[in-house]
């Protein structure tokens, strides 16, 4: 009887522990299925920053893409399994919409990823002994569970065995180049002159007046960021947050924000103008000149392909646009160097907008930059990344202040200020960064909708569990 | 002739009380042997069920976790609240643009509610105002709590095991404890925090 007993005991035990093992397995799959969606997700975030890369920049390279008209929608799909594992991940980016997910901002395109992570289930394909587990875990053991109108449905297949799959359907938007008040590749170095960084927003009457920035509104969003290991703060007010690569910051008893050493945000390079077309009445500009723009952007005759801009004396480059101030705009591609010297000034006119691609080196002084507007963003300057990355540099300075904003990542960007007077309104991203005399910069927190697209955003994220 | 012994001999007295005394010990250590492996066997699936509902409670909490817009957490009380991804019509919604740099389903603001609570002894899960989902039963001894910390919210389940004759001590309740910090996915419009 005793044996009997024993015997029967251990049975019970032996098939409890089973069924908790083939528990515990169906459980590891079905976690492992959300690492595999999540997957899918960052495959399609990265193919996405690959094709705002220069040309050619394999994005979507081994994807299906498609484009539909009437609406007109683009598609990339994937499915692949991950070598040297049974996970298989399905992914379809797609607009969704020509209209409604594009912000009408400034006419960035959301993208909306969806992804299926499948991992095989191990062991005997058996349903667990609670009903609660089954419904949440949703195992397709004998056939797909998920079907009948579900996203992104998938047949079960005759070849596959149980699994387990988890879907995810995420939103990503563009992130402007403009992000932080200072972003560089290498070291950033504010010289010790106590500078001041803060933010604004110049589209928010409660964060501005007047579109200008006000202390007495002054914003906690002047992040400082690196991809190096170094920010020398030199004991900066800094009203935001200060991130490097595994770095330290010297001189950061100010930092009003957090202090982390994990971040990495590499730059997307700027590649040359590829215009069909150009306004080709000016070609070079060594005198006094007078650009115009046009009242509608990104047409031929806003555009205009220069050789350099070198002016010295008190000569200077005015880009003007409609009389009466309305908006106007005025892209100049600079295939050479661009200077200021003697007390030459740029002066953008009021109502216009101007974007500068520049290929060589800048170096402003003299008078410096007269933006009528004191908006950063109607002063946008790219650095377009070199050939065979010869050394670049963008020296900005001057008498007044400086409101304009410089993505030049391939650049080492020196801002010389105007000592207690010496402003800077804007953002700036270059290989370094180098702040001599600024005494005070104000990030415009509207930066972060304009200028070149970055990177990208999840915005919404949610699984599917019905 | 030879008288020879019959089968009228026996044991002695002695001899019965005393292998009825054996008899008796070792059934009885037998009984107490099996009761305890019962009791053993008893605590073991308690434990192994409880810890099960464990994982199950906090799954739940997690995949609802992650997919949240706003939180609020009491004791034994947590309540999600989550894109309304579906339509009435079961239907998948196509996500809309809020002009903000944000993203929305179905009607602006519009959120579905998930009440995770525990009464009579059972934890509930609750969409909104549907028929409550019963995650565990008999589990007037588990207690769970949310901790929100911004980015990522902790989740902690705890039960009484049975291991412990009379009432489980703080400490026998707190080895039970089975954790789980989950990163907010989405943007929260409850907090100024932002996951990416």
């Amino acid at each position: 009887m005793t044996i009997t007993v024993l015997s029967l005991l251990a049975a019970e035990v032996i098939r409890l522990v089973s069924l908790k093992y083939q528990s515990a397995l169906q459980t590891a799959s079905w976690q492992e299925a959300l690492l595999a969606a999540e997957s899918g997700i960052d495959l399609g975030i990265v193919e996405l920053r690959k094709s705002l890369f220069p040309s050619p920049n394999q994005g979507w390279d081994g994807w299906n893409n498609t484009t539909t008209e009437n609406p007109h929608i683009v598609n990339h799909s994937l499915s692949t399994v991950v070598p040297n594992t049974a996970m298989t991940i399905e992914v379809n980016v797609d607009s969704v919409d020509p209209v409604s997910f594009v912000d009408s901002h400034n006419g960035w395109q959301y993208w909306r990823i969806r992804t299926v992570g499948t991992m095989p289930i191990n062991g005997t394909a058996t349903v667990t002994d609670n009903k609660q587990d089954n419904r949440l875990r949703k195992l397709s053991l004998r056939w797909e569970r998920f079907t009948g109108g579900s996203l992104m449905t998938r047949a079960f297949r005759t070849d596959e065995g149980a699994h387990v799959s988890r879907r995810v359907e995420a939103v990503v938007r563009p992130v402007s180049s403009f992000n932080q008040a200072i972003l560089s590749v290498g070291t950033i170095d504010l010289t010790n002159q106590n500078i001041v960084v803060d933010s604004y927003d110049s589209s928010d009457p409660t964060k501005s007046t007047g579109g200008l920035y006000d202390v007495t509104k002054r914003q906690e969003n002047g992040d400082i960021a690196t991809d190096g290991n170094l920010i020398e703060a030199g004991n900066a007010h800094i009203y935001g947050d200060v991130a490097t690569n595994s770095g330290t910051v010297s001189g950061a008893a100010n930092v009003t924000g957090t202090e982390r050493d994990d971040f990495y945000q590499e730059p997307i390079p700027v590649g040359a103008p590829t215009w069909a077309s150009f306004n080709s009445s000016v070609t070079n500009v060594t005198g006094t000149t007078t650009i115009t723009g046009n009242s509608t952007s990104g047409t031929s005759v806003s555009r205009y392909q220069l050789s350099s801009i070198n002016l010295s004396g008190s000569k200077t480059l005015t880009l003007a646009g409609n009389a009466d101030g309305s908006p106007s705009y005025i892209e100049l591609y600079v295939t050479g160097d661009i200077s200021f010297s003697g007390t030459s000034q740029l002066i953008v006119k009021p109502g216009v907008n101007v974007k500068i691609y520049f290929q060589g080196n800048v170096d402003v002084g003299g008078n410096g930059i007269l933006n009528s507007n004191n908006q950063p963003s109607d002063l946008q300057l790219f650095g377009i990344q070199p050939i065979n990355d010869t050394p670049r540099h963008v020296n900005l300075g001057g008498n007044g202040q400086i409101v304009a904003a410089v993505y030049a990542p391939n650049h080492d960007i020196t801002i010389n200020g105007g000592g207690s007077d010496g402003h800077v309104f804007g953002s700036v991203v270059g290989s370094t960064v180098t702040m001599n005399g600024v005494t005070n910069l104000h990030y415009d927190e509207k930066l972060s909708s304009l200028g070149m697209i970055n990177s990208y955003k999840i915005v919404s994220w949610f699984e599917e569990s019905r | 002739m030879k008288r020879t012994s019959g089968s009228t001999d026996g044991f002695g007295l002695a001899e019965v009380m005393f292998s009825t005394i054996i008899f008796a010990a070792i059934s009885l250590g037998l009984i107490l042997g099996f009761i305890s492996l019962e009791r053993n066997y008893a605590a073991t699936t308690d434990f192994a069920t409880n810890h099960a509902d464990e994982m199950r409670i906090s799954d739940y909490l997690a995949l609802d976790l992650r997919r949240a817009v706003a939180l609020q957490a009491v004791h034994n009380d947590t309540t999600i609240f989550i894109p309304r991804f579906y339509a009435s019509d079961g239907s998948t919604q196509t996500p809309i643009l809020d002009g903000n740099g944000d993203v929305y389903y179905g009607d602006p603001g519009s959120t579905v509610r998930i009440h995770y609570y525990l009464s009579g002894g059972t934890i509930f899960r609750q969409q909104d105002s549907a028929t409550p989902t019963p995650l565990a039963v008999n589990v007037q001894d588990f207690v769970f709590d949310a901790t929100d910390s911004g980015k990522v919210v902790s989740t902690r389940i705890t039960f009484n095991p049975t291991f412990v004759a009379g009432r489980a001590s703080a400490d026998a309740t707190a080895a039970t404890a089975f954790y789980n910090t989950t990163l907010l996915r989405n943007a929260r419009s409850d907090s100024d925090v932002s996951v990416y």
